[in-house]
């Protein structure tokens, strides 16, 4: 056969499957691999030293155990949740992006891989600077860094370096897609890239708010330019940025049950179109809604309270897209191999995969954590559970069991992708391990954290009796509950830690396959519309001014003298 | 052949489950709501 007979052949191929791809990419780049690992080697790091503040909190909390050494509470309050709410997530998300652009569009050029690692950098900076200002008792301002609470201002610029450069690591990622795009006109884009890209967007649209707010605000207060902070502003956009923030964790956790489960149980992806429109109905739904976190500041006038929480509301229909679009993923595949009955296709699916497992828990999760999510952003009710912690117990539910476990699950295959190494059955053992603990430690300190939080237990908050107050006396139970939970979660962390450290440097040398699904025979072509980001732009930015500009526009007017800084610790 | 209505090839698993989800959420929401108006 001729090289034009082969060429022409492929061309017949191509044109008679509209969604088929010019050039398939099956790994990715040495190269890529490298920037990727760099993010993820942070991440893990950030892992275990989060996670040890977190076990000390709990400790604090059951009233059995003091500090050493002077450390505050507060301190190590701000350490757990900036590291494992701030850096833990925005690097892995960030490195495992960067592997999904060059598995799915192709390897970096060398100027977008500079980009990406000058990105790195930035952040890694930025993190350094935050951090120290943290260890040195500077900044224990708790990660939301709610003003008046004031931190120095190392520890905002800090912070800023960390958007920055994670803007500089998106771009990287976005101008590879946009080479695919160029390089195959009138082609639907492999769904991984275009999810990543919608990510990447949201990120870049929400945190704008974030980097006004310490660039305009917190940073001219805390270096003692001005005086004053306006406090219902600054909040006012931190939650602009917070709210997307949770989608951020969460949209790649949702590439991974699109794309990679349906591989891992051998089955196709249901539906492109839906999957795609799932995604920028989140994108469209994740930002102009920040206000229901602030459904009890008394300077936001009740109407645009009224109408975010409708907003918020929307994002139930992606959520039951998704939920809808997993099971029947599951029962389809179920069924193939002989499922009978109505749940009989549940017994079928791979459950001593870690690699399906933990994500699979993580969706579990995410259905009583998606329930009280529903509840916190119900207005009046908001009253019942509003700076409670039933709201720490719910984001334990949704980012720190949802995300981080379909996280750690994708991680037990990628690390060793990227390092040229496998999953030996005895690493996937103690994977499905952790997940089972994680799940036990996690259902015990989440529960009590609810149960404590609709008995009036406040969050962010040091161990008291409140004077032996008898409401107080409640809680404690509850207390010892969470640290018993926290405890199973640390020594999970460390099982994690281990089995990380074996894929990077002790797992046999090989190739592990980065999972990506196919499309299902058969499937319709996409609707291009849906990968129109003009149009989507122009409704995500038509939304956002409907929710924002009265409301900000009222916050300046009608502005406070503002506050000085307080320093509590 | 006559109508199968004992077809193997279905979603009724998903259907059920994705109701089951709503229902929970609901129920969920109506427990704290009546808390709520027991409360203020």
């Amino acid at each position: 056969m001729t090289t034009a007979t082969v060429t022409k052949e492929i061309k017949n191929k191509n044109s008679s499957k509209e969604n088929t791809t010019t050039k398939e990419f099956t790994k990715v780049d040495r190269r890529d691999a490298k920037l990727a690992l760099a993010h993820i080697y942070v991440a893990f790091i950030a892992l275990l030293l989060g996670g040890l503040a977190g076990l000390l909190q709990v400790f604090v909390r059951s009233g059995q155990f003091t500090l050493p050494a002077g450390i505050n509470y507060y301190q190590i309050l701000t350490v757990h949740g900036v590291l494992l709410g701030l850096i833990l997530t925005t690097y892995f998300i960030l490195g495992f992006q960067t592997a999904a652009i060059s598995r799915t569009s192709g390897p970096l050029s060398n100027k977008q891989r500079t980009i990406g690692w000058v990105g790195f950098w930035i952040m890694t900076i930025g993190t350094a600077a935050a951090a120290i200002m943290v260890l040195l008792n500077e900044a224990s301002v708790l990660y939301t860094f709610y003003a008046p609470l004031q931190a120095h201002w190392i520890y905002y610029l800090g912070l800023a370096l960390v958007v920055v450069g994670s803007w500089t690591v998106s771009l990287s990622q976005g101008l590879r897609y946009i080479q695919w795009r160029k390089e195959n006109k009138g082609k639907t884009s492999p769904l991984l890239s275009f999810m990543v890209v919608v990510n990447n967007l949201m990120w870049f649209v929400c945190t704008l708010g974030v980097a006004a707010e310490v660039l305009f605000q917190l940073l001219p207060w805390s270096l003692g330019l001005v005086e004053r902070v306006d406090v219902l502003l600054s909040r006012t956009l931190f939650w602009y940025f917070g709210h997307a923030l949770v989608y951020f964790w969460l949209l790649p956790a949702y590439m991974i049950w699109y794309t990679v489960l349906p591989k891992i149980i051998g089955a196709k992806i249901f539906s492109d179109s839906l999957a795609r429109l799932a995604f920028m109905l989140f994108l469209l739904f994740s930002i102009p809604v920040g206000v229901h976190h602030q459904l009890t500041e008394p300077g936001i006038d009740g109407f645009w309270k009224f109408l975010q929480v409708v907003l918020t509301f929307f994002v139930v229909v992606p959520s039951l897209l998704t939920a809808f679009s997993m099971f029947a993923t599951f029962e389809m595949r179920g069924r193939e191999l002989g499922g009978k009955g109505l749940f009989g296709w549940f017994k079928k699916l791979p459950w001593k995969d870690s690699r399906f497992l933990l994500p699979f828990i993580g969706m579990v999760a995410f259905i009583p954590g998606g329930a009280g999510g529903i509840v916190n952003a119900s207005y009046q009710m908001n009253e019942l559970i509003h700076n409670t912690i039933w709201v720490t117990g719910h984001f334990h539910l949704t980012v720190a069991t949802t995300v981080v476990l379909t996280y750690f699950g994708a991680a037990f295959w990628l690390i060793p992708h990227l390092t040229g190494r496998v999953l030996t059955k005895k690493m996937n053992d103690l994977a499905v391990t952790s997940g089972i603990m994680w799940t036990v430690g996690m259902f015990i300190m989440s529960s009590a954290m609810h149960i404590a939080g609709l008995l009036g237990a406040p969050r962010r908050s040091e161990y008291s009796t409140y004077g032996g107050s008898e409401q107080a006396a409640e809680w404690i139970p509850y207390q010892i509950a969470q640290a018993v939970g926290g405890t199973i979660l640390f020594i999970t962390i460390l099982l994690i830690i281990g089995i990380v450290i074996n894929l990077i440097w002790f797992a046999p040398k090989g190739e592990e396959e980065f999972p990506l699904a196919e499309l299902a025979h058969g499937a319709e072509k996409t609707p291009a519309i849906l990968e129109n980001f003009k149009l989507w732009g122009v409704i995500l930015v038509a939304l956002i001014l409907i929710a924002y500009t009265f409301p900000i526009f009222d916050i300046i007017n009608n502005s406070p003298l503002g506050s000085t800084g307080y320093k509590f610790w | 052949m006559g109508k199968n209505n004992k077809s193997n090839d279905n979603l009724k698993g998903t259907l059920y489950a994705t109701f089951g989800v709503g229902i929970f959420t609901i129920i969920l929401w109506l427990l704290c709501f009546n808390l709520f108006m027991d409360r203020f």
